[in-house]
């Protein structure tokens, strides 16, 4: 019996389509991550809210993201909503509207719950000094409450991008299906997919070392923990 | 007699169906410090909060400084009930300021910052201005030093005077302090009450629930128990603490005796 041999040549000699395809996974990841970031806040004041007008709808749409499988939510983007609205969708916009809606919904819960772990007595404190709603929020909760969120959007946002891989079972040419194309090509599967996995993980390590700095950064004081 | 600042009539609220404060009447004149004291569930803080509206009463009237606050709009248990809108209670609040028994600096400001915060955010007064306004007060409460010091940095006592100057920095026509030295160390407890002393002599209105009865006695005017969401004795330090008329009160007060020395 042959032994089996690594041989990384072929990593190396088709590099530019490998990465091409992380250049596509950056796109889908860095528009999603804004996306989640905005769409966050607004969900998650929502959420917050307590008029009820703001908070079922963001309520209704976090519960059905988080709730539902997101390869499912893209598959639906890709085959059913263009059945739905009468026009042909590419699958990279299925892609960032699937994995979008659904990292939206979890910044959005992060956010809310960054919100909501700020004590009471910060809320009364600056209504004693005759602050509104508008103020308390913008001056006192919500920089604390920021401070909170890093460390859980972090590791939203490390899923988000290993969740772009999931664009290539409708044939997104991002890192995940230029490596399945390779490897069907070219027969060296193993050498292929441990490349991939690097190639993800330099993608999404920088993003943890930068939370980590950032939240050294905001920290209140270099004493304080968060 | 000097000049009516807070006027609180048939005061009532209700938290579900357990009613809270029954029917509280008094008024505060300007320079006067009025001690609240009781047993705990008496209703004391609750009342504190419903003036400057941290709750709203359930029904009765408040007038500040001749101002009723609110739009009546009906009647509970014989008492005028108000609706309040949100704006009108803001401005009230910039006029009845507050201390709480947890102090609630703003942790992610220096304590300068903490102190000017209304200064600049609501009062919109220029930064200047603000800073040496925040800093005549902190110097008041003797902690100027700590201008530019995170509140994490200070002692229980010295983030109770920062508050203390936060409130008092809003130049408001009262004071509330809510039991302000019970979740102190006890060594530091003196130099709040001290703090507040002074404010007293200076002639600051204040209305003060405190478990601190020899502060009462020595520097109240008034002094009102509490009992089951009413004013159950009324009178100056000597009359209430040293002479009490009513059992309740006698009974109240021998809680404390018990280890007089």
């Amino acid at each position: 019996m042959d032994e089996f041999r690594w041989d990384f040549s072929v990593v190396f000699e088709y590099q530019a389509n490998l990465y091409r395809g992380l250049g596509v996974t950056f796109e889908l990841s860095i528009i999603i991550i804004l996306a989640s970031m905005v769409g966050g806040i607004i969900i998650g004041a929502g959420r917050y809210s307590k008029n009820r007008l703001f908070n079922w709808p963001a309520t209704a749409y976090i519960e059905l993201f988080r709730n539902t499988p997101v390869l499912i939510q893209i598959v639906w983007f890709y085959y059913a909503f263009p059945v739905l609205i009468g026009i042909q969708m590419e699958g990279f916009y299925a892609a960032l509207i699937g994995i979008g809606l659904n990292m939206i919904a979890y910044s959005a819960d992060i956010v809310r719950g960054g919100i909501q772990s700020i004590e009471k007595g910060q809320w009364e404190a600056a209504k004693a000094i005759g602050m509104n709603y508008f103020s308390v929020m913008r001056r006192v909760i919500l920089p604390q409450a920021l401070r909170r969120m890093i460390p859980p959007f972090t590791s939203r946002t490390v899923e988000a991008v290993k969740a772009t891989s999931l664009a290539s079972t409708i044939a997104v040419a991002e890192l995940l299906y230029e490596g399945q194309v390779l490897a069907n090509t070219v027969y060296r599967p193993f050498e292929l997919y441990t490349a991939i996995a690097v190639l993800y993980f330099f993608a999404t390590y920088p993003l943890v070392l930068f939370s980590y700095w950032l939240e050294r950064r905001l920290a209140i004081d270099s004493e304080m923990r968060l | 007699m000097s000049e009516i600042i807070l006027k609180v009539e048939s005061l009532h609220k209700y938290f579900g169906d357990h009613h809270v404060l029954r029917g509280i009447d008094m008024e505060v004149r300007r320079g006067q410090t009025v001690c609240m004291i009781g047993s705990s569930g008496s209703g004391k803080s609750t009342f504190l909060r419903c003036i400057n509206f941290m709750e709203i009463p359930s029904a009765g009237r408040l007038t500040i400084h001749g101002q009723v606050v609110g739009q009546e709009t009906g009647e509970l248990e014989g008492a005028p009930v108000y609706d309040y809108r949100e704006n009108e209670l803001v401005r009230v609040r910039t006029k009845v300021g507050m201390v709480f028994q947890q102090f609630n600096l703003f942790p992610h400001m220096k304590v300068q910052q903490n102190v000017m915060e209304g200064l600049v955010t609501v009062l919109k007064m220029d930064k200047e201005e603000a800073v040496s306004r925040a800093r005549a007060n902190l110097d008041k409460v003797g902690l100027l030093v700590k201008a530019d010091q995170y509140p994490s940095r200070l002692s229980g006592g010295e983030q109770q005077r920062v508050a203390i100057a936060r409130a008092l920095a809003m130049e408001p026509n009262v004071i509330l302090f809510d039991e302000v030295t019970s979740s102190l160390d006890p060594e530091t407890v003196g130099e709040v009450l001290l703090s507040m002393r002074d404010l007293s002599n200076e002639s600051m209105t204040m209305i003060v629930v405190t478990h601190e009865l020899g502060f009462a006695y020595h520097v109240a005017d008034e002094v009102l128990f509490l009992y089951e969401g009413l004013i159950h004795e009324r009178g100056s330090p000597d009359e209430v603490l040293k002479n009490p008329q009513a059992e309740r009160t006698k009974g109240f007060l021998a809680g404390f005796t018990d280890f007089y020395f």
